[in-house]
Protein backbone atom coordinates (compact mmCIF):
# COMPACT_ATOMS: atom_id res chain seq x y z
CA UNK A 1 0.00 0.00 0.00
CA UNK A 2 2.19 2.28 1.06
CA UNK A 3 4.56 2.19 -2.24
CA UNK A 4 1.71 3.95 -3.85
CA UNK A 5 2.80 7.31 -1.38
CA UNK A 6 6.39 7.13 -2.99
CA UNK A 7 5.59 6.99 -6.87
CA UNK A 8 5.05 9.08 -9.51
CA UNK A 9 1.29 8.70 -9.73
CA UNK A 10 0.63 9.87 -6.62
CA UNK A 11 2.80 12.80 -6.70
CA UNK A 12 1.56 14.13 -9.64
CA UNK A 13 -2.02 13.43 -8.75
CA UNK A 14 -1.59 15.44 -5.60
CA UNK A 15 0.26 18.25 -7.98
CA UNK A 16 -3.23 18.15 -9.86
CA UNK A 17 -5.15 18.02 -6.76
CA UNK A 18 -3.01 20.90 -5.13
CA UNK A 19 -3.79 23.29 -8.25
CA UNK A 20 -7.10 22.78 -8.37
CA UNK A 21 -8.07 23.61 -4.97
CA UNK A 22 -5.65 26.26 -5.21
CA UNK A 23 -7.21 27.51 -8.33
CA UNK A 24 -10.35 27.31 -6.33
CA UNK A 25 -9.40 28.79 -3.31
CA UNK A 26 -7.79 31.75 -5.39
CA UNK A 27 -11.06 32.22 -7.47
CA UNK A 28 -13.23 32.27 -4.36
CA UNK A 29 -11.22 34.99 -2.70
CA UNK A 30 -11.63 37.27 -5.29
CA UNK A 31 -8.12 36.28 -6.69
CA UNK A 32 -6.54 37.96 -3.62
CA UNK A 33 -2.68 38.61 -4.42
CA UNK A 34 -1.89 36.27 -1.09
CA UNK A 35 -3.65 33.13 -2.67
CA UNK A 36 -2.22 33.34 -5.79
CA UNK A 37 -1.99 29.42 -7.26
CA UNK A 38 1.26 29.18 -6.50
CA UNK A 39 1.54 30.48 -3.44
CA UNK A 40 -1.98 28.65 -2.13
CA UNK A 41 -0.82 25.34 -4.09
CA UNK A 42 2.75 25.03 -2.68
CA UNK A 43 0.88 25.34 0.57
CA UNK A 44 -1.33 22.55 0.22
CA UNK A 45 1.33 20.56 -1.61
CA UNK A 46 3.87 21.13 1.80
CA UNK A 47 1.24 20.66 4.09
CA UNK A 48 -0.16 17.55 2.54
CA UNK A 49 3.58 16.46 2.73
CA UNK A 50 3.88 16.76 6.40
CA UNK A 51 1.08 15.09 7.03
CA UNK A 52 2.07 11.93 4.99
CA UNK A 53 5.23 12.30 6.73
CA UNK A 54 6.51 12.01 2.87
CA UNK A 55 9.86 13.34 1.43
CA UNK A 56 10.00 16.61 -0.19
CA UNK A 57 13.22 15.53 -2.35
CA UNK A 58 11.21 12.28 -3.41
CA UNK A 59 8.36 13.79 -4.29
CA UNK A 60 10.08 16.41 -6.78
CA UNK A 61 12.04 13.16 -8.05
CA UNK A 62 8.60 12.08 -8.78
CA UNK A 63 7.34 15.01 -10.79
CA UNK A 64 10.07 15.27 -12.80
CA UNK A 65 7.56 14.66 -15.83
CA UNK A 66 5.65 17.97 -15.15
CA UNK A 67 8.42 20.43 -14.50
CA UNK A 68 10.12 18.87 -17.74
CA UNK A 69 7.93 21.02 -19.28
CA UNK A 70 9.31 23.83 -17.78
CA UNK A 71 11.61 23.97 -20.67
CA UNK A 72 9.27 24.32 -23.88
CA UNK A 73 7.39 26.57 -21.52
CA UNK A 74 10.25 28.97 -21.65
CA UNK A 75 10.46 28.61 -25.00
CA UNK A 76 6.91 29.24 -25.34
CA UNK A 77 7.79 32.74 -24.46
CA UNK A 78 8.77 33.43 -27.35
CA UNK A 79 5.13 33.59 -28.95
CA UNK A 80 3.76 36.74 -26.71
CA UNK A 81 7.01 38.34 -27.09
CA UNK A 82 6.27 38.15 -30.87
CA UNK A 83 2.94 39.49 -30.18
CA UNK A 84 4.09 42.39 -28.42
CA UNK A 85 6.93 43.55 -31.13
CA UNK A 86 4.97 46.36 -32.40
CA UNK A 87 4.26 47.72 -28.74
CA UNK A 88 8.00 47.69 -28.12
CA UNK A 89 8.89 49.96 -31.37
CA UNK A 90 6.91 52.86 -29.89
CA UNK A 91 8.91 52.93 -26.81
CA UNK A 92 11.74 50.75 -27.68
CA UNK A 93 14.19 53.30 -25.65
CA UNK A 94 12.70 53.72 -22.64
CA UNK A 95 11.74 50.08 -22.50
CA UNK A 96 15.39 48.17 -22.94
CA UNK A 97 17.07 50.75 -20.32
CA UNK A 98 14.89 49.93 -17.53
CA UNK A 99 15.06 46.29 -18.05
CA UNK A 100 19.04 47.18 -18.25
CA UNK A 101 19.63 49.17 -15.03
CA UNK A 102 16.63 47.70 -13.61
CA UNK A 103 17.24 44.15 -14.08
CA UNK A 104 21.27 45.19 -11.87
CA UNK A 105 19.30 47.09 -9.73
CA UNK A 106 17.25 44.05 -8.64
CA UNK A 107 20.13 41.56 -8.38
CA UNK A 108 22.42 44.02 -6.62
CA UNK A 109 19.65 45.50 -4.34
CA UNK A 110 18.52 42.17 -3.00
CA UNK A 111 22.56 40.96 -2.37
CA UNK A 112 23.79 44.22 -0.74
CA UNK A 113 20.29 43.93 1.53
CA UNK A 114 21.29 40.41 2.04
CA UNK A 115 25.38 40.99 2.57
CA UNK A 116 24.18 43.68 5.39
CA UNK A 117 22.25 40.98 7.02
CA UNK A 118 24.97 38.87 7.37
CA UNK A 119 24.11 36.17 4.67
CA UNK A 120 26.58 33.42 3.55
CA UNK A 121 28.45 32.83 0.19
CA UNK A 122 25.60 30.71 -0.89
CA UNK A 123 22.88 32.30 -0.10
CA UNK A 124 23.63 35.79 -1.76
CA UNK A 125 24.98 33.75 -4.91
CA UNK A 126 21.08 31.77 -4.96
CA UNK A 127 19.60 35.36 -4.56
CA UNK A 128 20.99 36.84 -8.05
CA UNK A 129 18.82 35.60 -10.15
CA UNK A 130 15.34 36.36 -7.86
CA UNK A 131 13.90 38.75 -10.54
CA UNK A 132 14.07 35.79 -12.92
CA UNK A 133 11.69 33.46 -14.33
CA UNK A 134 11.97 30.06 -12.29
CA UNK A 135 13.15 28.00 -15.27
CA UNK A 136 16.02 30.56 -16.09
CA UNK A 137 16.50 31.03 -12.44
CA UNK A 138 17.57 27.28 -11.62
CA UNK A 139 19.48 27.11 -14.97
CA UNK A 140 21.54 30.43 -14.16
CA UNK A 141 21.66 29.79 -10.32
CA UNK A 142 23.23 25.45 -11.14
CA UNK A 143 26.03 27.39 -13.57
CA UNK A 144 27.39 29.84 -10.55
CA UNK A 145 26.74 27.23 -7.85
CA UNK A 146 24.30 28.79 -6.03
CA UNK A 147 21.44 26.38 -4.04
CA UNK A 148 18.63 25.81 -6.61
CA UNK A 149 15.89 25.55 -3.29
CA UNK A 150 16.79 28.69 -2.12
CA UNK A 151 17.03 30.42 -5.94
CA UNK A 152 13.42 28.89 -6.26
CA UNK A 153 12.17 30.50 -3.05
CA UNK A 154 13.88 33.85 -3.39
CA UNK A 155 12.09 33.85 -6.85
CA UNK A 156 8.56 32.60 -5.33
CA UNK A 157 9.02 35.39 -2.68
CA UNK A 158 9.78 37.83 -5.03
CA UNK A 159 6.81 37.11 -6.88
CA UNK A 160 4.50 37.02 -3.88
CA UNK A 161 6.07 40.36 -2.41
CA UNK A 162 5.46 41.93 -6.12
CA UNK A 163 1.70 40.95 -6.62
CA UNK A 164 0.91 41.95 -3.12
CA UNK A 165 2.37 45.28 -2.82
CA UNK A 166 2.02 46.60 -6.77
CA UNK A 167 -1.39 47.74 -6.70
CA UNK A 168 -0.87 50.00 -3.71
CA UNK A 169 2.44 51.05 -4.80
CA UNK A 170 2.11 52.46 -8.10
CA UNK A 171 -1.27 53.89 -6.30
CA UNK A 172 0.75 56.17 -4.35
CA UNK A 173 3.36 56.73 -7.18
CA UNK A 174 0.79 57.24 -9.58
CA UNK A 175 1.30 55.07 -12.19
CA UNK A 176 -1.85 53.79 -13.66
CA UNK A 177 -1.01 53.58 -17.50
CA UNK A 178 -1.20 49.73 -17.92
CA UNK A 179 1.54 49.44 -20.38
CA UNK A 180 4.50 51.14 -17.44
CA UNK A 181 2.34 49.07 -15.03
CA UNK A 182 2.74 45.67 -16.36
CA UNK A 183 6.29 46.12 -17.73
CA UNK A 184 7.78 46.85 -13.91
CA UNK A 185 5.80 44.16 -12.87
CA UNK A 186 7.05 42.02 -15.36
CA UNK A 187 10.50 43.29 -14.48
CA UNK A 188 10.02 42.65 -10.84
CA UNK A 189 8.36 39.55 -10.03
CA UNK A 190 8.42 37.60 -13.48
CA UNK A 191 5.75 34.85 -14.17
CA UNK A 192 3.59 35.54 -10.51
CA UNK A 193 3.60 39.02 -11.52
CA UNK A 194 2.99 38.41 -15.50
CA UNK A 195 -0.30 36.31 -14.75
CA UNK A 196 -1.02 38.83 -12.21
CA UNK A 197 -0.75 41.81 -14.57
CA UNK A 198 -3.07 39.53 -17.49
CA UNK A 199 -6.30 39.99 -14.84
CA UNK A 200 -5.41 43.70 -14.40
CA UNK A 201 -5.83 43.94 -18.69
CA UNK A 202 -4.40 42.06 -21.93
CA UNK A 203 -2.23 45.25 -22.59
CA UNK A 204 -0.39 44.98 -19.17
CA UNK A 205 -0.04 41.51 -19.99
CA UNK A 206 1.35 41.73 -22.78
CA UNK A 207 4.33 43.97 -21.16
CA UNK A 208 5.23 42.34 -18.28
CA UNK A 209 5.60 39.39 -20.55
CA UNK A 210 7.56 41.28 -22.43
CA UNK A 211 9.45 42.43 -19.48
CA UNK A 212 9.85 38.88 -18.04
CA UNK A 213 11.56 38.12 -21.57
CA UNK A 214 14.18 40.53 -21.69
CA UNK A 215 14.61 40.47 -18.11
CA UNK A 216 15.52 36.80 -17.77
CA UNK A 217 17.27 37.17 -21.06
CA UNK A 218 19.50 39.92 -19.62
CA UNK A 219 19.60 38.63 -16.12
CA UNK A 220 20.47 35.01 -17.71
CA UNK A 221 23.73 36.90 -19.82
CA UNK A 222 24.84 39.02 -17.06
CA UNK A 223 24.87 37.56 -13.78
CA UNK A 224 26.90 34.19 -14.89
CA UNK A 225 29.58 36.82 -15.92
CA UNK A 226 29.47 38.99 -13.07
CA UNK A 227 29.22 36.22 -10.99
CA UNK A 228 32.67 34.40 -12.63
CA UNK A 229 33.78 38.29 -12.02
CA UNK A 230 33.55 38.78 -8.29
CA UNK A 231 34.39 35.32 -7.10
CA UNK B 1 -1.51 21.16 -30.83
CA UNK B 2 1.15 18.23 -30.43
CA UNK B 3 2.79 20.31 -33.97
CA UNK B 4 2.96 22.78 -31.98
CA UNK B 5 4.96 21.48 -29.14
CA UNK B 6 7.09 19.34 -31.29
CA UNK B 7 8.50 22.96 -31.94
CA UNK B 8 8.63 23.96 -29.10
CA UNK B 9 10.78 21.14 -27.64
CA UNK B 10 12.77 21.08 -31.30
CA UNK B 11 13.91 24.70 -30.28
CA UNK B 12 14.71 23.75 -26.98
CA UNK B 13 16.71 20.98 -28.13
CA UNK B 14 18.40 23.24 -30.82
CA UNK B 15 19.12 25.58 -27.72
CA UNK B 16 20.43 23.09 -25.48
CA UNK B 17 22.85 21.52 -28.51
CA UNK B 18 23.96 25.29 -29.39
CA UNK B 19 24.78 26.09 -24.93
CA UNK B 20 26.75 22.74 -25.23
CA UNK B 21 28.52 23.30 -28.33
CA UNK B 22 29.66 26.87 -28.38
CA UNK B 23 29.52 26.83 -24.23
CA UNK B 24 27.35 29.76 -23.71
CA UNK B 25 26.69 30.68 -19.89
CA UNK B 26 22.76 31.31 -21.34
CA UNK B 27 20.00 28.06 -20.27
CA UNK B 28 19.13 25.85 -23.37
CA UNK B 29 15.36 26.86 -23.12
CA UNK B 30 16.41 30.90 -23.44
CA UNK B 31 18.12 29.97 -26.41
CA UNK B 32 15.39 27.71 -27.88
CA UNK B 33 13.64 30.87 -26.81
CA UNK B 34 15.17 33.16 -29.05
CA UNK B 35 15.86 30.79 -31.86
CA UNK B 36 11.94 30.45 -32.09
CA UNK B 37 11.66 34.51 -31.48
CA UNK B 38 13.74 34.91 -34.84
CA UNK B 39 12.19 31.99 -36.55
CA UNK B 40 8.80 33.80 -36.28
CA UNK B 41 10.18 37.51 -37.16
CA UNK B 42 11.50 35.64 -40.23
CA UNK B 43 8.25 33.89 -40.84
CA UNK B 44 6.24 36.32 -39.77
CA UNK B 45 2.88 34.92 -38.54
CA UNK B 46 2.80 32.61 -35.72
CA UNK B 47 1.10 28.85 -37.03
CA UNK B 48 -2.20 27.97 -35.45
CA UNK B 49 -0.67 24.70 -33.53
CA UNK B 50 1.72 26.96 -32.25
CA UNK B 51 -0.33 29.46 -30.95
CA UNK B 52 -2.67 26.53 -29.27
CA UNK B 53 0.49 25.09 -27.85
CA UNK B 54 2.31 27.65 -26.30
CA UNK B 55 -0.89 29.29 -24.66
CA UNK B 56 -1.75 25.91 -23.09
CA UNK B 57 1.78 26.00 -21.73
CA UNK B 58 1.47 29.24 -20.66
CA UNK B 59 -1.47 28.96 -18.39
CA UNK B 60 0.09 25.72 -17.30
CA UNK B 61 2.98 27.93 -15.64
CA UNK B 62 1.33 28.65 -12.03
CA UNK B 63 1.40 24.48 -11.74
CA UNK B 64 4.71 24.14 -12.85
CA UNK B 65 5.87 27.05 -10.50
CA UNK B 66 3.88 25.33 -6.99
CA UNK B 67 6.01 22.13 -6.42
CA UNK B 68 9.12 23.86 -6.60
CA UNK B 69 7.83 26.41 -4.60
CA UNK B 70 7.07 24.04 -1.59
CA UNK B 71 10.41 23.32 -1.36
CA UNK B 72 10.24 27.01 0.71
CA UNK B 73 8.73 24.86 3.13
CA UNK B 74 11.93 21.94 3.45
CA UNK B 75 15.04 23.98 3.29
CA UNK B 76 16.20 22.75 6.67
CA UNK B 77 18.38 23.05 9.38
CA UNK B 78 21.08 24.05 7.82
CA UNK B 79 19.22 27.52 6.50
CA UNK B 80 17.39 28.65 9.72
CA UNK B 81 20.55 31.60 10.62
CA UNK B 82 20.04 32.63 7.14
CA UNK B 83 16.44 33.19 7.11
CA UNK B 84 16.60 37.10 8.28
CA UNK B 85 18.43 37.95 5.17
CA UNK B 86 16.98 35.68 3.15
CA UNK B 87 13.55 37.64 3.94
CA UNK B 88 15.08 41.23 4.51
CA UNK B 89 16.51 40.94 0.71
CA UNK B 90 13.74 39.40 -1.07
CA UNK B 91 10.78 41.89 0.67
CA UNK B 92 12.93 45.15 0.41
CA UNK B 93 15.01 44.28 -2.08
CA UNK B 94 11.41 43.94 -4.50
CA UNK B 95 9.89 46.75 -3.01
CA UNK B 96 13.09 48.76 -4.05
CA UNK B 97 13.21 47.45 -7.71
CA UNK B 98 9.38 48.02 -7.97
CA UNK B 99 9.59 51.69 -6.82
CA UNK B 100 13.09 52.51 -8.99
CA UNK B 101 11.67 50.82 -12.15
CA UNK B 102 8.01 51.97 -11.65
CA UNK B 103 10.00 55.91 -11.35
CA UNK B 104 12.59 55.67 -13.96
CA UNK B 105 10.14 54.42 -16.59
CA UNK B 106 7.51 57.09 -15.58
CA UNK B 107 10.74 59.55 -16.11
CA UNK B 108 11.64 58.00 -19.30
CA UNK B 109 8.49 57.41 -21.16
CA UNK B 110 7.47 60.93 -19.91
CA UNK B 111 10.51 62.31 -21.43
CA UNK B 112 9.79 60.84 -24.77
CA UNK B 113 6.36 61.59 -25.01
CA UNK B 114 7.45 65.65 -24.42
CA UNK B 115 10.27 64.67 -26.83
CA UNK B 116 7.58 63.84 -29.65
CA UNK B 117 5.15 66.76 -28.32
CA UNK B 118 8.19 69.08 -28.96
CA UNK B 119 8.92 67.83 -32.42
CA UNK B 120 5.20 67.72 -33.32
Amino acid sequence: MSELLHGPLFAITLTLLAYQGAMFVYTRSGRLALFHPTISGATLIAAALMLLQQDYHAYYQNINWLTFLLGPATVALAVPLYRQLHLLRNMAGPLLITVTVGAIFASASALIIAWLFGANHSTLLSLTTKSITTPIAITVTQDIGGVTTIAVASVILTGVVGITTVTWLFEKLDIQDDRLWGFCLGLSAHAIGTSRAFERSPVAGAFSSLALCLTGTFTAIFVPFAARWFM
Amino acid sequence: MLAGFLSLIGCQLLGEFIQRALGLPLPGPVIGMLILFIGLCIRGDVPKDLEIGSQRLIELLPMLLMAPAAGVFFLGAGFADQWPAFIAAVTLGTLCTLVFCGLLIRFLHGRTDKDRKDRA
